[in-house]
């Protein structure tokens, strides 16, 4: 009877004891767990949503805790480090608040080249530095050169080669006997190359004399003070660098960037925070009345849909009498509360609905569950799923929105600084410095792609349908 | 059909008049009388406009004096350049935008449905990684920030090759709209091409698929005559929204471009406080989008069979 | 044996590679489908029948699932393993399914018409007009009304019922040798449930189709099969001719099965149930799979798997309880649980 072919254990008779019945022994092996416990398991496991939770957290404690650690005034302007790229700390010297200087004017010397004079005008001898070369500024005298009514003072960050390598000239003199200049125009503390020409007022020397100039870092005084540096003249002190450079007032960017992120991390939750919950309240009590009430409710919140919404943040900011250039922040939260809630309140009240005519709701209505059991047992946990998402998603709009207007010069105006008005900003100087329109370009693009990714780990993770698939 | 289209265009009328009402009341809250300012106008704009708006009557009269010059599609008059009328800027200036729009809004659909079938061909393989990294930052990366790369990219550009191969801003033939267009349409190619991956995705994994596959068809028939057909369905329904993005997103593209669009002039006034141009260009460019939304919403009852044949009914 | 064979299937196996691990969906299953006969593949959900039937046609995502072993052969033709366009010169053509919900098997955004006349297109080469002629044909032989109107319509304006016979329609379109209906008439009320199944009957008859019949009811089954395959935990356990599985069963879960079916017995107070689930299929059980929701089980069923014992002809049934030494006592227990329930369905 037996198949042998399929089957060469040939079995004894103690095989043949009966057991017991054990329904448990191959039951359901994996515990069961509850649908926040599943979800964030599942929000665990994906790498990129749980990054950029990190990242969230980094960019609160930066927003929060980094002005404590980081504790330069962004508002503090520094005239002598306009729109410099980033650095880190460094030796200043400490000089004397500038006087004006009067020059060299060589009294027997002939202003104006006398007419009879037809030789070539030749290059001046030698180029002397004044005083000690800082970032504060640069005094250069020569010697006159015969028939010169007057010099070009040429400054290059290399050697020049020719005259055509020379450029467009930084200044000029008045008088052939005026030999001495005085350069104070954005000074780095780096190697510069001064060259004079002297001109006639219509040729100029076809020879010229280069000369080094090395300069070193310096603050004056009276900027010292400002900063509350208690230090003598003379005397070298330690500045702190600017990470992410200066703006084109010579502001830290990394202090505006931190200073920026309140605002704009301010408006990107807090108003999403206070929109969904009232789209929230509204959808749920529209899906909750139900009939023509809720189709009265959702009627509204269709035409508030149909307004161009940027159009319309303008105009409500417009309206609240901001004019161009003052801050709104308050103004601008509200607008964008009134705009933006009827998307929450249609994902709510959709969900409402759904819930309200789940069978398990009828099934807790028949053992008795009244309402508040019902909307705190049932209907409030299954919706938070959807508002959780709804919020997440509502943050980067927020602050692209912030931005948005911010930019085009409608929202956050100066010296208030959000990131989008840093960008606008930033953006005038963005050929010469482009670091201005870097760091804050990058800081919102980071948020909104943090905020963006977490949104879609937890739709993913909170999609009731997805649960069981693995 | 047919009641189905009036049906949309009526809503889309009360929408408009709502966006009108709206924007009447929202420049009647502006705290003082925008007139009593002291600004730099002429006594014979303030004669016109007063003529224009009935000022010195009640709120109501002027209301109705607004929604009749509206109806008549009458913006009014500038309040800051003499004898410019609203219309007269619309009709220059809206046409460049227009233009912008309809080509970076070609870019953004035909480009989301190439990258989001793409994507979803080669899903977790190289191309499809690259393609949605791309896309994760054309989300992120807000559009000012685009504007000013792409321009910063051309000026180098020029400079390598030492001659301008491309315009870096102004207004002209199709090499000024190129660039402006694609930054325009970015951020909504990058959504469309998600939006796509996703539906093609879903309907990879769909019953009818498996059938089809059944039915002994080959890979390419599905893919097309199944597959796509299907996936575009949903890309369709948001083209509505897209466009009101692309056409707020112009006020950027065109500031950092130099484009003499509607949105430039839009920002411009509201940088002046030119009300009645606000007013103008806000019930101007909301009805254009709700009309657009209808548009839409009308074309996708004609492709999608189950609106097309229950409208019919 | 006079009888040749449509369909053979041989030592089948399919995983799937999920989160968890592998799902060993399929193991190790055969089975053979005679010419013109239907042969009912029963079992509860998950037990692996539709994942068998969408293997033979080459239906399983891959990755993650993946066939792991045996052979398929379609009139003595091998079809596991081949590349998709080869194939196709089987799917549609020769070998075709149909879906347990229609409404979710056609595309929504074509015609019904034109769904069945693609497969006639790309099988017979026929034009367009020929072909969308054919389908109006082929819907007016499954007892469409006005098929002519019914072509020109989408999925969504058919109700269950009709949107069935047009997927039957759209199966038969190229006269194929073997039909795979997968639950056929579970999503449908039980009077359009008797028409679809006639209709299966009335086509088997006129194009000697042989079916594959994949369904949980033993109503069903017992209307339709000649042959019955039982499934449970991804392997056949019991398999024979109709009458052997009605009526000479051998195996306690085909019984537990037979018993748990609602009767119109006035006697009978509760449905008779099999307690506790089928195991996890990430890591099946050495022994035999019923093992631990089994009566009868005996120590040798939770070490060794189940060899196959021959009953009688083609009646087969994998238990430890039918091997020659296994104790009287037990299987008498059985004999008499069948008795009774015998009783009940004569």
């Amino acid at each position: 009877m037996q198949d042998s072919s399929l089957s060469s254990y040939s079995p004894k008779p103690a095989d043949f004891i009966p057991l017991t019945k054990q329904l448990d022994k191959h039951g359901i092996s994996r515990p069961s767990l509850s649908y926040w416990q599943d979800a964030w398991i599942r929000l665990k496991k994906n790498k990129r949503a749980i990054s950029s939770l990190y990242l969230i957290i980094g960019l609160l404690a930066f927003t929060l805790i980094g002005p404590l650690l980081w504790s330069i005034n962004p508002n503090l302007q520094d005239l002598d480090a306009i729109s410099q790229g980033p650095s880190f700390s460094k030796q200043a010297l400490i000089v004397e608040t500038p006087a004006n200087w009067g020059g060299v004017t060589i009294d027997n010397f002939p202003s104006q080249p006398s007419p009879n004079f037809s030789g070539l005008l030749s290059s001046t001898e030698q180029i002397e530095i004044v005083g000690q070369a800082t970032t504060q500024y640069v005094r250069l005298s020569w010697q006159p050169v015969e028939g010169a009514s007057a010099y070009l003072i040429y400054r290059n960050d290399h050697i020049p080669e020719s005259p055509e390598d020379l450029g467009l000239p930084l200044g000029q003199t008045l008088a052939g006997n005026q030999v001495s200049f005085e350069d104070r125009l954005q000074l780095n503390a780096q190697a510069y190359y001064y060259t004079i020409i002297a001109t006639d007022g219509f040729n100029e020397a076809s020879t010229f004399t280069t000369q080094q100039v090395d300069l070193t870092l310096a603050i004056s005084a009276r900027q010292a003070d400002l900063r509350n540096i208690d230090v003598e003249v003379g005397a070298t002190v330690s500045l702190p660098g600017h990470p992410f450079g200066t703006d084109y007032l010579g502001r830290d960017m990394l202090a505006r960037t931190m200073y920026g992120a309140r605002v704009s991390l301010f408006i990107g939750i807090i108003a999403p925070f206070i929109f969904v919950l009232f789209g929230t309240l509204y959808g749920g009590l529209a899906g909750y009345l139900g009939g023509s009430m809720d189709n009265y409710m959702m009627r509204v919140a269709d035409f508030v849909i149909a307004l161009p919404f940027l159009l319309f943040m303008i105009l409500f900011k417009v309206s609240f009498g901001i004019g161009p250039g003052e801050n709104g922040i308050i103004p601008m939260m509200l607008a964008l509360i009134l705009l933006a809630w009827p998307g929450t309140a249609r994902v709510v009240r959709g969900q409402v609905l759904l819930i309200r005519e789940a069978d398990y709701i009828q099934a807790a209505r028949l053992l008795g569950a009244n309402t508040f059991y019902l909307l705190y047992r049932h209907i409030i946990p299954n919706a938070m799923g959807p508002i959780l998402v709804t919020l997440t998603f509502a943050v980067p709009m927020a602050i692209f929105t912030e931005a948005f207007l911010s930019f085009i010069g409608m929202g956050v105006a100066p010296p208030t600084a959000s990131w989008g008005s840093m960008s606008n900003q930033g953006i005038r100087n963005m050929l010469s410095s482009p670091h201005e329109l870097f760091f804050p370009a990058l800081f919102i693009s980071i948020t909104v792609l943090a905020f963006n990714l977490l949104g879609d780990g937890l739709r993913d993770a909170l999609d009731t349908r997805m649960r069981g698939n693995e | 059909m047919l009641v189905y289209i009036l049906k949309r265009l009526g809503t889309g009328v009360i929408t408009i008049w709502f966006i009108a009402t709206a924007t009447f009341t929202g420049m009647h809250m502006v705290p003082g009388d925008p007139l009593t300012t002291e600004r730099g106008m002429t006594d014979n704009i303030r004669e016109n406009l007063e003529r224009q708006y009935g000022l010195d009557k009640p709120v109501i009269e002027q209301y109705f004096l607004y929604m009749g010059n509206m109806l008549q599609g009458d913006f009014g008059l500038s309040f800051t350049e003499e004898n410019r009328r609203v219309n007269d800027i619309i009709r220059e200036s809206f046409p460049v935008s227009a233009t912008l729009g309809v080509l970076s809004l070609f870019f953004a659909t035909m480009g989301g449905i190439l990258w989001g079938a793409l994507t979803a061909i080669y899903r977790n393989r190289l191309p499809d990684i690259i393609i949605m990294f791309l896309v994760v930052l054309g989300i992120s990366v807000p559009s000012f920030v685009l504007a000013g790369l792409s321009q910063f990219l051309i000026l180098n550009l020029n400079q390598t090759m030492g001659r301008s191969i491309l315009p870096v801003a102004g207004w002209g033939g199709f090499e000024y709209m190129l660039i402006p267009s694609l930054v325009l349409g970015l951020s909504t190619m990058a959504y469309l091409t998600r939006l796509m991956r996703s539906s093609m995705l879903e309907i990879a994994n769909s019953d009818f698929i498996r059938t089809a596959k059944s039915k002994g068809l080959s890979t390419q028939r599905i893919f097309i005559s199944h597959q796509l057909r299907n996936a575009i369905l949903p890309v369709i329904t948001v083209l509505g929204p897209s466009i009101a993005i692309i056409t707020t997103g112009s006020f950027v593209v065109e500031i950092v471009f130099a484009i003499p669009g509607l949105g430039r002039y839009f920002v411009q006034a509201v940088a002046q406080l030119d009300y009645t141009v606000i007013m103008g260009t806000t019930v101007f460019f909301g009805s254009f989008l709700v009309l657009m939304v209808i548009l839409v919403d009308i074309i996708y009852g004609f492709i999608d069979p189950r609106i097309r044949v229950q409208a019919a009914k | 044996m006079s009888k040749t064979l449509a369909l053979e299937v041989k030592n089948l196996s399919v995983e799937f590679d999920t989160y968890g691990g592998v799902v060993k969906a399929v193991r190790d299953v055969s089975f053979q489908l005679n010419k013109g006969e239907t042969l009912a593949i029963v079992g509860e959900s998950g037990c692996g029948k539709s994942v068998t039937v969408q293997s033979i046609m080459g239906l399983i995502p891959t990755p993650p699932g993946r066939i792991t072993s045996g052979s398929a052969k379609l009139d003595g033709e091998e079809m596991l393993g081949l590349p998709t366009k080869l194939l196709n010169q089987y799917r549609g053509k020769r070998i075709s399914m149909i879906f347990q919900d229609a409404m979710s098997a056609m595309n929504p955004t074509m015609t019904v018409g034109k769904q069945i006349a693609e497969t006639l297109v790309v099988h017979q080469n026929l034009s367009r007009r020929q072909a969308m002629k054919e389908a109006v044909d082929l819907l007016a032989r499954t007892k469409i009304p006005e098929p002519e109107q019914r072509a020109k319509q989408y999925p969504f304006e058919f109700s269950g019922g009709m949107l069935q016979r047009a997927m039957i329609a759209m199966s038969i379109a190229c006269k194929p040798e073997v039909l795979i209906a997968d639950e056929p008439t579970t999503a449908l009320d039980v009077t359009i449930q008797a028409q679809i199944l006639n209709l299966l009957q009335d086509l088997q008859k006129e194009y000697e189709l042989s079916i594959v019949l994949i369904t949980h009811d033993l109503g069903v089954v017992a209307k339709m099969a000649h042959q019955v395959a039982v499934m449970y935990a991804g392997q056949i356990v019991e398999m024979g001719e109709i009458d052997d599985i009605f009526y000479h069963s051998r195996h306690p879960y085909t019984a537990g099965l037979k018993a748990a079916m609602p009767s119109n017995k006035a006697h009978e107070q509760d449905l008779k149930v099999i307690e506790g689930s089928p195991p996890d299929l990430f890591s099946p059980p050495k022994g035999c799979g019923f093992c631990a929701r089994c009566d009868y089980a005996m120590s040798i069923c939770e070490q060794r798997p189940t060899p196959k014992f021959q009953i009688s002809g083609d009646h087969y049934a994998h238990c430890w309880l039918l091997h020659p030494e296994a104790p009287k006592s037990e299987r008498q227990k059985l004999d008499s649980f069948m008795k009774s329930e015998r009783s009940d369905v004569t």
